[in-house]
């Protein structure tokens, strides 16, 4: 099928109690490539932790959409973004996940880059018999229009836009509250975990903050759970859901809610008390003293954030950063670490990374059970007989303009909040990604007919 | 030194323990405090060698916690363990390395039934042994899976 008006893939009609997103959304391949050229090259997208470059001359290789990208430190410790791609014939320069140098030669011509992305040294240039013109070009690394260092999360956009604080909004208090945690901030536990799934990249939006499938897609994991609990092994670690069960369908009164922004970020949340078994807890008095109790007690809670497009932060069973990038229509890839508070302490940081392990690694006994279900969607996803799926309508009654009493403990103004017991698992929270879905995919065809 | 004869015999029992799905006498071959690890990467040449600090595919101390993987695989509890998929390890360059380790080449080939899709993973193992009531047992296993880009799922019993 040709999709002409992207407009009428998304049927947003929340005075009708109604939301829905055609099922072609998921499969269409000519829609994915204007998803990658509108959605991840046409505006702010998620690139990496300052740490991943912490030394000066140090690099990390990223993707923006099909755009290979470099984040390399410079000699003055400044950072930059640049296309990892030489601009003679396109080789990469930077071959590494991660890397260092002060000087990278291309492999192929031996054209050669400073950290800072400048060309210095063009191989023969002097008996290459050149044009003025050739000489008087800019041959640097090109630097991207908009780069940005948000308490160490670092965004990029291929596109000049706006400031990152503006396309941020109010979710950057969530942020906030992450970075807080930490004596400095946070960093990536050593160790990253890559896999892909074939299904479509909006399932693990969607997923992130999907508390209606936790009881239905891990009652494996969650039984397990329960039987270390009552093992009480020395050697294994405790799970933040001993004592607060905030998804349990026994769970009585408020147990959580969601928030949404603009710019398509979205947060689903659920009380968990300041409890010893969260490896926080080693620094509940000094966080309660330094931000309040009511902040401190916002960082126990469980958190699945999610800044649009393509990060992820899921401070659940463990603390988990994902960047999504999307191959295909039908396949997937996620890059995952473990992220943690600098400075905290051997035995919390063990805690952290067992828990991670579990539920959070396609080796692991949660994850798999959600990437095979979104796999199953990208089959029956093909359907046409009934293309507007059913999956955005709970929470239709509950969801209200603006912030509720939870927020406010952040002076967090969301664009829509919803609080509810465990069985109301919203769903009106994904009513934001499509709508900056279909924002930037409206303004990147406009800037296309512009272009043309 | 041990026996080759008698670690390639556990080695490749071992092998084919899980590719029958023969869960107990698998679990029997590990002693009670054994541990499982198949480290993450922290570089394109360099394994996590610290679990507790770094980050592991899986890390088990404890046969109680394969025990645990194998409930939750044949529990149908789990959507990604429903249909389970088909499994052939082939394990090969067999080694003795120590007094009481040794190491060998894997290679898993897996078909997924649901999808008719196949794929395999393949790496390195590192075994230390130890001899409980006349019989040799495994006292860890470390698994290196060299092609790390996990193509939705790599269970216990796939590597």
């Amino acid at each position: 099928m040709t999709i002409e008006n992207v407009g009428a893939l998304v049927d947003d009609r929340p005075s009708d109690g109604w939301f829905s997103v055609d099922r072609a959304a998921f499969t269409d391949e000519a829609l994915f490539e204007r998803e990658i050229r509108h959605i991840f090259e046409g505006g702010w997208v998620f690139l990496g932790m300052d740490s991943q470059a912490a030394e000066k001359h140090s690099y990390f290789t990223v993707t923006i959409g099909h755009t290979p990208i470099v984040v390399m430190r410079d000699g003055e410790g400044t950072l930059g973004a640049f296309v990892n791609a030489c601009p003679h014939k396109g080789a990469l320069i930077c071959h590494r996940r991660t890397g260092k140098g002060r000087l990278h030669v291309c492999r192929y011509h031996s054209w050669s880059f400073d950290s800072a992305g400048r060309n210095v040294a063009v191989k023969g240039m002097n008996a290459g018999a050149y044009s003025e013109e050739f000489i008087g070009r800019d041959r640097n690394l090109p630097r991207l229009p908009a780069f940005a260092n948000y308490r160490g999360f670092l965004f990029g956009s291929l596109v000049p836009t706006c400031p990152i604080e503006e396309h941020l909004g109010e979710a950057r208090r969530l942020l906030d509250l992450s970075a807080d945690q930490g004596e400095g901030g946070l960093e990536l536990v050593p160790g990253e975990i890559v896999f892909t799934f074939d299904g479509n990249w909006k399932y693990q939006l969607e997923n992130c903050s999907d508390a209606y499938h936790f009881t239905s897609a891990h009652p494996s994991y969650i039984r397990l759970l329960d039987k270390r609990a009552k093992e009480r092994r020395a050697e294994s670690v405790r799970s933040i859901w001993e004592k607060d069960k905030n998804w349990s369908e026994e769970a009585e009164g408020i147990t959580g809610g969601s928030y949404s922004f603009d710019e398509g970020h979205v947060l689903n949340w659920g009380l968990i008390g300041v409890s010893d078994a969260v490896p926080l807890f080693e620094r509940a008095e000094i966080l309660a003293e330094r931000y309040g109790a009511a902040r401190r007690d916002w960082m126990f809670n469980m958190r699945n954030l999610t800044i649009f497009p393509n990060l992820q932060l899921a401070e659940n069973a463990s603390s988990q950063l994902r960047i999504i990038r999307p191959l295909a229509a039908n396949k997937t890839e996620m890059r995952t670490f473990c992220i943690a508070p600098r400075g905290e302490s051997a035995e919390a940081r063990r805690q952290r990374i067992r828990n991670y392990e579990d539920f959070f690694n396609p080796t692991g006994m949660a994850t798999p059970d959600d990437t095979v279900s979104y796999e199953d969607c990208q089959a029956g996803n093909a359907n046409r007989l009934q293309s507007w799926a059913y999956g955005y309508c709970r929470g239709a009654t509950a969801s209200v303009t603006g912030g509720n009493a939870f927020s406010d403990l952040l002076e967090m103004n969301p664009a829509r909040s919803v609080l509810g017991d465990a069985m109301l698992c919203d769903e009106t929270l994904y009513h934001s990604y499509y709508r900056a879905w279909l924002a930037r995919m409206e303004a990147g065809a406009a800037r296309e007919t512009q272009d043309a | 030194m041990l026996d080759l004869a008698e670690v390639t015999a556990l080695i490749t029992r071992e092998a084919m323990l899980l590719d029958r799905r023969c869960w107990r006498e698998w679990l029997d071959l590990y002693s009670e405090d054994s541990v499982f690890w198949m480290p993450a990467w922290l570089d394109e040449d360099t394994t996590t060698s610290d679990p507790d600090a770094e980050l592991s595919h899986i890390y088990y101390k404890g046969r109680h916690n394969l025990e645990d993987r194998v409930w939750r695989a044949t529990s149908g509890m789990s959507v990604a363990s429903d249909i389970l998929a088909r499994v052939c390890h082939q394990v090969t360059n067999i080694i003795v390395e120590g007094p009481d380790s040794a190491t060998a080449a894997f290679c898993s080939h897996i078909y997924e039934p649901k999808r008719q899709r196949q794929r395999s993973l393949f790496g390195r193992y590192d075994y230390q042994f130890v001899s409980q009531a006349g019989e040799l047992r495994i006292a860890a296993k470390t698994i290196t899976l060299m092609n790390d880009r996990i193509e939705t799922v790599a269970d216990f019993y796939m590597v």
